[in-house]
C-alpha cells in the first residue's frame, strides 16, 4: 500500500486540480464582475472562453512540466510521440479535430433544443466551451491523433505516466462539464423571470460548475487516496 | 393456460384506479346542488285574482320591506332570446372607418342601427362567463344562476337532466308557455318543459348550417303565433364555423351575415311588449375553440332591444357596461314577474329590464322590490347553504357578512326617496358581490379525507408492486399468486365491497362509492402485505443482490419526469421536459452499449474504416437518429396560453386573431409519406422475417390490411381537410370505417388464430439444400430445424416440417397488430399529429433495437434476457407520455380535440356517445394506448433480433482468442447466454413459465411507473391545492394524468392478453407439429 504511493503523481493531480477549479474561480469572478449575464453568449465580448482556454493550456504545460522528471525512462514510442508534438501535422489535425468537435457539439446542441435558425452565435460559444472542456486538453497534451486513439482505443502504449495522470483527471473534466451543460438546460423553463434563464447562460455556467464538480471530486479521491496512505503510515 | 396474472394485473389496475377515483372525487368536488325550490305569491293588476295589487297592498307590504320576500311584481314583457353559440363580443361591436373589415369584423350591423336610432331601447354590453366555457356548463350557468362545477366539463357529450332549481322551471310553475328551437343540449336538460321545441342534435360540428336554417324555417312562424310569453331560439352556425375555420375565414363572415338578417327579421316581427335578448354563451379563442378561461373565451356578447319601452337608465346601480352571466336569471325572472331561483348568486341588472310602470307603485318603490327580493333570495340560499355544509366557510367571513346584512335590513325599512334608494342599492349590490366572490373562492373546495385515502390507496398498491413484484424472480410468481388464491381474493375483494357499499354511513363516508373503495382497497392492501410477508426471505434475497446506487442517472431520469408535477412552469414545459428526458434516457442506453461492448474492437489502432463498419458507430447513429426525431417533434407540439408568443393564443381582439390551421399542403402530403414509408417498412419487416408466408388467416390480413388501411388513411388524411367541396361526406367517411373494420377483423383474427407461420408440410426422400447466411429466411428455417431435433440429425433431417416465421413468433403478430392500432389512431388524429405519431413509433423502434442488442450482449442468463433494463423501461415510458405531446396535444381542457368524435361519423351512423368518448381517448391518449399495448415488445424483440443480427454476440464475447471459425453460433450462445439464443422467440416458448412471469412483471412494473407518476400528479395538486395556478394548471394537468392511468393500465392488460392468446396458439400448433412428427 504504501509503496504505490506516489507523491510526485499526487502533486501533480492536486495542483492540476486546483487549477482547474482556480480558472473556474477566476471566471466565475469575471462574471460578478461584469454584473451582466447577457455577454455570456457573445464570442467577442466575453472573456470566458479566453480564460478557461488559458487554463487548460496551464494543465498541460503542468502535465509537461511535471512529464520532465520521468524523460529519462521513456520507451522508444513515447520518445517518438514526443518529438513529432511541434510538427505541422500534429497541429493542423489537432485544430481541424476541435473545429470538428466544436461543429459535433454544435449539432448535439441544435438535437436538444437549441433553436435552428437563430442564436447561431450563442451556440458556437456554447460548443466552443464544451470542446475546451472537453476535447482541447486530450489535444494539447497528445495531439490530433494521440487524441482520437485514446477515445477510441484502448490506451496506447505512447503515453506516458504523467499524461495518464493528467488524462485521468481530464476525464473528472470533461464528464463534469458535458452532465453540467446537460443539467443546466433545467432551470430553462421555470417562470422566475431572470435574464440569466436565456438560452446559453444556465448550459455555459451549468458546464463550468460541473467541471467544477467534476474536479472537486477527482480532488477528493486524491486526498481520500492520500489520507488513507497517511494514516496507515502513522499506525505502522 | 395461466390467466391467473392477467386476473392479478386486473386485479392491481382496480386497486390503483380506484385510489385515483377516489382522489379525483375529494379534489375536483365542487358544489353540493339543492334541489330546492323559490316560489312566491305573484300580484297580479287583475282584479279578479287572488292578489290584486291595490294601494293597501303596497302600504301593507312597504310597512315590512323584509316580508316581501314572498312576492312577485306582475310580468312586463314577453321575452325573446336569440342564444347564438360562440358569439363573442367582438364580432357585435361596429368599427367606423375600418377600410377592410377582417370576416368577423362589422358584420351585425343591425345592432349598431338599433343602438344609433335608439340608444334608450337598446344594450349592447360585454357579457363575462364563468369558465369552463363549454356549452352545456354555460346553458347551466345561464338558467340557473349558479357558479359551474368544474368536472362537469367532460361530459359535454351526454347532458343530463338539471335537478336544481332554474328559470326555466320557474318559467313553466308559473304558466308562461315556453317554445324552444335549436341544439338540443337545451331539450336534453329541460326535457318535457317546453310547449313546442324543434331540437336538433348538435353532434356534427362540421355541419355549419343544418340547424340554423331549421331554426330560420320555423322561427317566423312561431313569431306570427304570438301564443307563447318566452321563445328562446339557439343558433350553433358561428360556433362550428370557428371550431372548423377559424373566426378569421370567409365562411365566418357569411354565418354572422347569417345572423344579422335574423336579428333583423325578428326585430321587424316581434310586437311592442316583448323584449328581445341577443347572446353568446361564451367566445372563442383565435383558433375558434373554447372550453378555457381566456378573455378571449369568457367575453361574449349580449345586446337588448325593446321596440316601445325604454330600459331602466343607469342611475340604477347597475353596470351597464358589462353583465355576468349569473346575473342573466334575476334579470329575465324580474322581466317574466316569476320568482328568482334558489340557488342564484346574480343580481338584477336594471340595464336591460324595460321600465314599465306598475300600478300603485313608485319607480324607485318597484326597484326597491325588485332589488330587496333578490338579495333575500341570495341571503337565503348562501346562510342555507353554509348552514346545511357547516365548516364549508370562515365562521369570521360569515359573522361579517351576516352583520352586514342585518344592517341592510334594517336600513331597507328607512326608504323613502330615489336618493336613498341609490345609496343603499350601492351598498347592497357591493354587498352582494361580496358574497358571490365568498362562494366562489371557496366552491372550489376540496374533501380532505377523500383525497388522503385515495393518495393513500394508490400509493400502497405500488409500493407493494414495488416490494412483491419488482423483487420477486419470474419464475417465483408461480408461487405467489396462485389461481385459487386469487380467486380468494377476488372473493374477499366482493365481500368487502359489499360491507362497503351497506355500511358505508356507520364510518361516516358520504357517499357508496368511497365505502366500495375504501374497504376493497383496505382488503386487497392487506391481501397484499401477507403475499408480501410469506414471500419476505426471497424478496430480501433478490433485494441485496440489486446494486447500490445502480441505474442512477435513470433514476434520476425518472425523478425528473415525476417532479414535473410539483412546478407549474415545468407543467407548462411538460413537451420539451418529456423530451429532454426521452433524449437522455435513449443517451443512457446507448452509454451503457458502448461501455460494455463497443470499446473493444479496436484495440491499438484507430481505423476509419473499421469506424464505419463498426456496430457501434450504427447504434451512435440510430440513436442520434432517434433524437433528431424527438427534436422535428418540437416543431409538432401544441403551445399553451402561458406560454409566450403562442399563436394558438394571439393577443386578444384586433389583428391577433389567426385562421385555423390550414395545415398547408406541406404537411398533408407530408402526413401521407409517413403512413407509407411506416406500412411499407413494418411490411418489410415482417416479410424478412418470414411472417408473410403462407395463407393463414392473420397473415393475409397483415399481407393486405395495412396497405388497405394506409391508402385509406392517406385518403382520408388528404380529402377532409381539403378544400374542394363536392365530396359527398360519405365517401369520406368510408375510408375512416374501412380502417375501423380492419381494426376490428384483426382483433377478430387474433382471438380466433392469431399466428403468423407457415408449416411447410414435411417432405420424405426430398432433401432441402439450404444456403446459409444468403437471407434470414433460410437461416431461421435452419434453426428450426436444429430445434426439434436437439442435435443436427442428418438422417431425420427431411422429416421435420418447415415452419416459416418462427423465430419472430411472437413480436410478429404484436407488431402487425399494433400497425393497424396505429392506423386507426392516424385516421382520428389531425395529419401534423399523425407524423408524431409515426415519428414516436420510430423513436421506439429504434430504442427497442437499440436495448435489444444491449440486452443479448449482457445478458447472462435466459431469465435477465427477457427482462428489459431498467433503463429501456424508463425509456419506453417516457417515450408513451412523450407521444401524447408530439402528436400535438396539451394538458388543457380547451385543447381537448372534439374533432376526432366525428372521423367518420358525421352521415349519422351510430350517434352514441359510448363511442364518441371511446374516440376522443384514442385520439387523445394515442401514446400510451399504443406504446403501452405493444410493451410486451420490449421481452420479445430481443429474440427475434438476435434472430436477424446473430453475428453481433460474437464480437463481444470471443476477446480472448476463443472464437474459431468451428464453433456455431448456438454454441457461441450457449456460452454467451448460458442458453441457445439462436431459436429466436421460439426459445420464449420452452421457458414459458419464466417468460409469463417475465412479462407480467414488466407491467406490473409500468403499473408502478404509471402509478408513481399519478401518485405524484396528486401529491402535487394536494400541495398546491391553494396555489393561484390550481385550476389552469395543476387541475388539469391530474385530470389529464388520471384519464392517461385509466386508458393505460387496462392498455397493459390488452398487451398482456395479446400475449397470452399468442402463447396458447403457439403451445397448440407444437404439440401438433410433434403429434404429426410422432405419426
Amino acid at each position: 500500500m504504501v509503496s504505490r504511493f506516489d507523491q510526485q503523481k499526487t502533486k501533480h493531480q492536486l495542483f492540476h486540480v486546483s487549477l482547474s477549479l482556480a480558472t473556474i474561480l477566476i471566471c466565475m469572478t469575471y462574471m460578478q464582475y461584469r454584473r451582466n449575464w447577457a455577454h455570456l453568449g457573445s464570442f467577442w465580448d466575453s472573456l470566458v472562453v479566453p480564460i478557461v482556454f488559458i487554463g487548460e493550456l496551464l494543465k498541460v504545460v503542468l502535465a509537461r512540466f511535471y512529464g520532465r522528471i520521468e524523460d529519462g525512462v521513456l520507451t522508444v514510442k513515447q520518445r517518438q510521440k514526443k518529438a513529432t508534438y511541434f510538427t505541422p501535422r500534429e497541429l493542423l489535425g489537432g485544430l481541424t479535430l476541435q473545429f470538428l468537435c466544436t461543429l459535433l457539439y454544435a449539432f448535439i446542441c441544435i438535437i436538444l433544443g437549441a433553436p435552428v435558425l437563430g442564436n447561431y452565435e450563442q451556440t458556437f460559444v456554447l460548443a466552443l466551451l464544451m470542446t475546451l472542456l472537453t476535447v482541447s486538453p486530450t489535444v494539447f497534451l497528445l495531439g490530433g491523433g494521440g487524441a482520437l486513439q485514446v477515445c477510441f482505443c484502448e490506451k496506447p502504449d505512447f503515453v506516458t505516466k504523467c499524461e495518464d495522470t493528467a488524462l485521468n483527471l481530464f476525464k473528472y473534466n470533461a464528464l463534469g462539464g458535458i452532465l453540467g451543460a446537460w443539467a443546466g438546460s433545467v432551470v430553462a423553463p421555470l417562470d422566475w423571470g431572470r435574464d440569466w434563464q436565456a438560452y446559453p447562460i444556465p448550459n455555459v455556467i451549468g458546464a463550468l460548475l460541473g467541471s467544477a464538480l467534476g474536479n472537486i471530486y477527482a480532488c477528493t479521491h486524491v486526498l481520500y487516496a492520500t489520507a488513507r496512505v497517511y494514516m496507515t503510515k502513522k499506525r505502522s | 393456460m395461466n390467466f391467473t396474472y392477467l386476473f392479478v394485473l386486473i386485479w392491481l389496475a382496480l386497486l390503483i384506479s380506484g385510489g385515483v377515483l377516489l382522489f379525483s372525487r375529494g379534489f375536483l368536488l365542487a358544489r353540493v346542488s339543492k334541489t330546492e325550490t323559490s316560489t312566491c305569491r305573484r300580484l297580479s293588476t287583475n282584479p279578479n285574482d287572488e292578489y290584486f295589487l291595490t294601494d293597501e297592498v303596497v302600504n301593507e307590504v312597504f310597512k315590512d320591506v323584509n316580508a316581501s320576500a314572498h312576492l312577485c311584481l306582475p310580468q312586463k314583457t314577453k321575452v325573446i332570446i336569440l342564444v347564438v353559440d360562440a358569439l363573442k363580443y367582438e364580432f357585435g361591436l361596429y368599427k367606423e372607418n375600418v377600410k377592410e373589415p377582417l370576416p368577423y369584423e362589422n358584420k351585425l350591423k343591425v345592432l349598431q342601427e338599433l343602438l344609433e336610432q335608439s340608444p334608450d331601447h337598446a344594450r349592447l354590453m360585454r357579457f363575462r362567463a364563468d369558465p369552463p366555457t363549454t356549452t352545456m356548463q354555460r346553458l347551466k350557468g345561464l338558467t340557473t344562476g349558479s357558479l359551474p362545477t368544474f368536472i362537469d366539463i367532460g361530459s359535454n357529450f351526454a347532458s343530463p337532466e338539471i335537478n336544481e332549481d332554474n328559470v326555466i322551471d320557474q318559467i313553466v310553475k308559473s304558466d308562461l308557455p315556453l317554445v324552444f328551437l335549436g341544439d338540443s343540449t337545451w331539450t336534453d336538460l329541460y326535457p318535457r318543459r317546453f310547449k313546442r321545441a324543434y331540437a336538433y342534435p348538435s353532434f356534427d360540428i362540421f355541419d355549419l348550417d343544418s340547424v340554423d336554417n331549421q331554426i330560420m324555417k320555423h322561427l317566423p312562424k312561431e313569431l306570427a303565433s304570438g301564443d307563447w310569453q318566452v321563445l328562446v331560439a339557439h343558433f350553433l352556425g358561428v360556433d362550428h364555423c370557428g371550431h372548423k375555420h377559424g373566426p378569421l375565414h370567409e365562411e365566418m363572415a357569411r354565418k354572422l351575415g347569417e345572423m344579422d338578417a335574423v336579428i333583423r327579421s325578428v326585430v321587424e316581427a316581434m310586437d311592442n311588449e316583448t323584449t328581445l335578448l341577443v347572446m353568446g354563451d361564451h367566445g372563442m379563442t383565435a383558433s375558434g375553440d373554447h372550453g378555457g378561461d381566456t378573455d378571449d373565451e369568457t367575453n361574449a356578447l349580449l345586446f337588448a332591444y325593446s321596440k316601445q319601452h325604454r330600459f331602466y337608465g343607469n342611475d340604477t346601480g347597475s353596470d351597464s357596461e358589462m353583465l355576468q352571466q349569473i346575473d342573466l336569471v334575476p334579470t329575465l325572472a324580474t322581466i317574466l314577474g316569476v320568482p328568482i331561483p334558489y340557488s342564484n348568486l346574480g343580481l338584477i341588472n336594471f340595464n336591460l329590464i324595460p321600465e314599465i310602470p306598475v300600478p300603485h307603485l313608485n319607480r324607485f318603490q318597484t326597484l326597491l322590490l325588485h332589488v330587496w327580493q333578490n338579495a333575500q333570495q341570495i341571503y337565503r340560499y348562501f346562510f342555507q347553504y353554509a348552514l346545511e355544509n357547516k365548516r364549508t366557510f370562515n365562521v369570521d367571513e360569515m359573522d361579517r357578512l351576516e352583520t352586514e346584512f342585518i344592517l341592510l335590513t334594517h336600513r331597507v325599512q328607512t326608504i323613502y326617496n330615489e336618493a336613498a334608494f341609490k345609496s343603499f342599492v350601492r351598498d347592497l349590490n357591493i354587498h352582494l358581490r361580496d358574497i358571490l366572490s365568498t362562494c366562489r373562492e371557496i366552491w372550489v373546495r376540496f374533501e380532505p379525507t377523500q383525497m388522503l385515502h385515495g393518495l393513500l390507496f394508490s400509493f400502497l398498491p405500488v409500493f407493494f408492486i414495488f416490494l412483491l413484484v419488482n423483487n420477486s424472480r419470474p419464475a417465483d410468481y408461480v408461487r405467489i399468486f396462485k389461481a385459487k388464491e386469487v380467486f380468494y381474493t377476488y372473493l374477499i375483494n366482493l365481500a368487502a365491497g359489499v360491507f362497503g357499499y351497506r355500511y358505508y354511513k356507520n364510518f361516516s363516508f358520504k357517499t357508496e362509492e368511497h365505502g366500495v373503495i375504501f374497504f376493497t382497497a383496505l382488503a386487497s392492501i392487506v391481501i397484499l402485505a401477507f403475499h408480501t410477508l410469506r414471500h419476505w426471505a426471497s424478496i430480501v434475497e433478490n433485494w441485496a443482490a440489486v446494486r447500490r446506487f445502480g441505474h442512477m442517472p435513470t433514476r434520476l431520469l425518472l425523478f425528473g419526469s415525476m417532479a414535473v408535477f410539483f412546478s407549474n412552469s415545468f407543467v407548462i414545459q411538460e413537451a420539451k421536459m418529456l423530451s429532454y428526458l426521452l433524449a437522455g434516457s435513449i443517451l443512457v442506453l446507448s452509454h451503457e452499449l458502448l461501455r460494455l461492448s463497443a470499446r473493444v474492437e479496436f484495440r491499438n489502432k484507430l481505423k476509419v474504416s473499421q469506424l464505419l463498419r463498426s456496430t457501434a458507430l450504427r447504434l451512435i447513429l440510430a440513436s442520434v437518429l432517434a433524437i433528431c426525431f424527438i427534436r422535428f417533434a418540437y416543431t409538432l407540439f401544441r403551445c399553451r396560453e402561458e406560454q409566450g408568443n403562442c399563436t394558438d393564443f394571439a393577443t386578444s381582439g384586433g389583428p391577433g386573431f389567426s385562421l385555423k390551421k390550414p395545415g398547408t399542403g406541406k404537411s398533408y402530403i407530408l402526413a401521407v409519406f409517413m403512413i407509407v414509408v411506416y406500412t411499407t417498412l413494418t411490411r418489410l419487416y415482417l416479410r424478412s422475417c418470414g411472417n408473410l408466408t403462407g395463407n393463414s388467416a392473420n397473415v393475409l390480413l397483415a399481407r393486405y390490411g395495412p396497405t388497405v388501411a394506409s391508402i385509406c388513411a392517406g385518403g382520408h388524411v388528404l380529402l377532409a381537410h381539403s378544400s374542394i367541396k363536392n365530396i359527398q361526406r360519405s365517401h369520406i367517411d368510408a375510408m375512416a370505417l374501412v380502417i375501423y373494420g380492419l381494426l376490428l377483423l384483426q382483433i377478430v383474427v387474433v382471438s380466433v388464430a392469431p399466428l403468423m407461420t407457415f408449416v411447410l408440410p414435411p417432405r420424405t426422400g426430398n432433401t432441402v439444400t439450404i444456403n446459409g447466411n444468403e437471407s434470414i429466411v433460410p437461416e431461421i428455417f435452419r434453426k428450426m430445424k436444429r430445434m426439434y431435433e436437439g442435435d443436427d440429425d442428418v438422417e431425420r433431417r427431411n422429416a421435420i416440417p418447415v415452419v416459416y416465421g418462427l423465430a419472430t413468433v411472437y413480436s410478429s403478430i404484436v407488431i402487425a397488430f399494433g400497425v393497424f392500432l396505429a392506423l386507426v389512431m392516424i385516421v382520428l388524429l389531425e395529419p401534423r399529429a399523425s407524423i408524431g405519431l409515426v415519428i414516436c413509433v420510430a423513436v421506439g423502434a429504434i430504442l427497442l433495437s437499440v436495448h435489444g442488442i444491449l440486452r443479448y450482449r449482457t445478458a447472462t442468463s435466459f431469465e435477465s434476457c427477457v427482462q428489459p433494463t431498467f433503463t429501456a423501461l424508463v425509456g419506453w415510458f417516457l417515450l408513451a407520455h412523450f407521444c401524447f405531446f408530439a402528436t400535438s396535444h396539451q394538458t388543457t381542457l380547451s385543447q381537448i380535440e372534439w374533432r376526432a368524435a366525428f372521423v367518420g361519423r358525421t352521415t349519422g351512423l351510430g350517434q352514441s356517445n359510448v363511442i364518441s368518448g371511446c374516440l376522443v381517448i384514442l385520439n387523445t391518449f394515442c401514446g400510451p394506448i399504443f406504446f403501452f399495448c405493444m410493451y410486451s415488445l420490449l421481452s420479445t424483440e430481443t429474440f427475434s433480433l438476435f434472430a436477424l443480427f446473430p453475428n453481433l454476440i460474437r464480437s463481444c464475447r470471443n476477446n480472448a482468442g476463443k472464437a474459431d471459425a468451428t464453433t456455431t453460433l448456438s454454441e457461441l450462445a450457449n456460452e454467451a447466454v448460458g442458453f441457445d439464443m439462436t431459436r429466436g422467440e421460439l426459445t420464449l416458448y420452452e421457458y414459458e413459465d419464466v417468460f409469463l412471469g417475465a412479462n407480467f412483471k414488466l407491467a406490473a412494473q409500468f403499473f408502478m411507473l404509471q402509478g408513481l407518476k399519478i401518485f405524484c400528479a396528486m401529491l402535487a395538486c394536494t400541495i398546491h391545492c391553494r396555489h393561484l395556478m390550481v385550476w389552469k394548471i395543476f387541475a388539469p394537468r391530474f385530470i389529464y394524468e388520471a384519464l392517461a392511468t385509466f386508458v393505460s393500465l387496462p392498455a397493459l392488460i390488452v398487451g398482456y392478453l395479446l400475449l397470452l392468446r399468442i402463447h396458447r396458439a403457439v403451445d397448440t400448433l407444437i404439440k401438433r407439429i410433434n403429434k404429426t412428427k410422432v405419426h
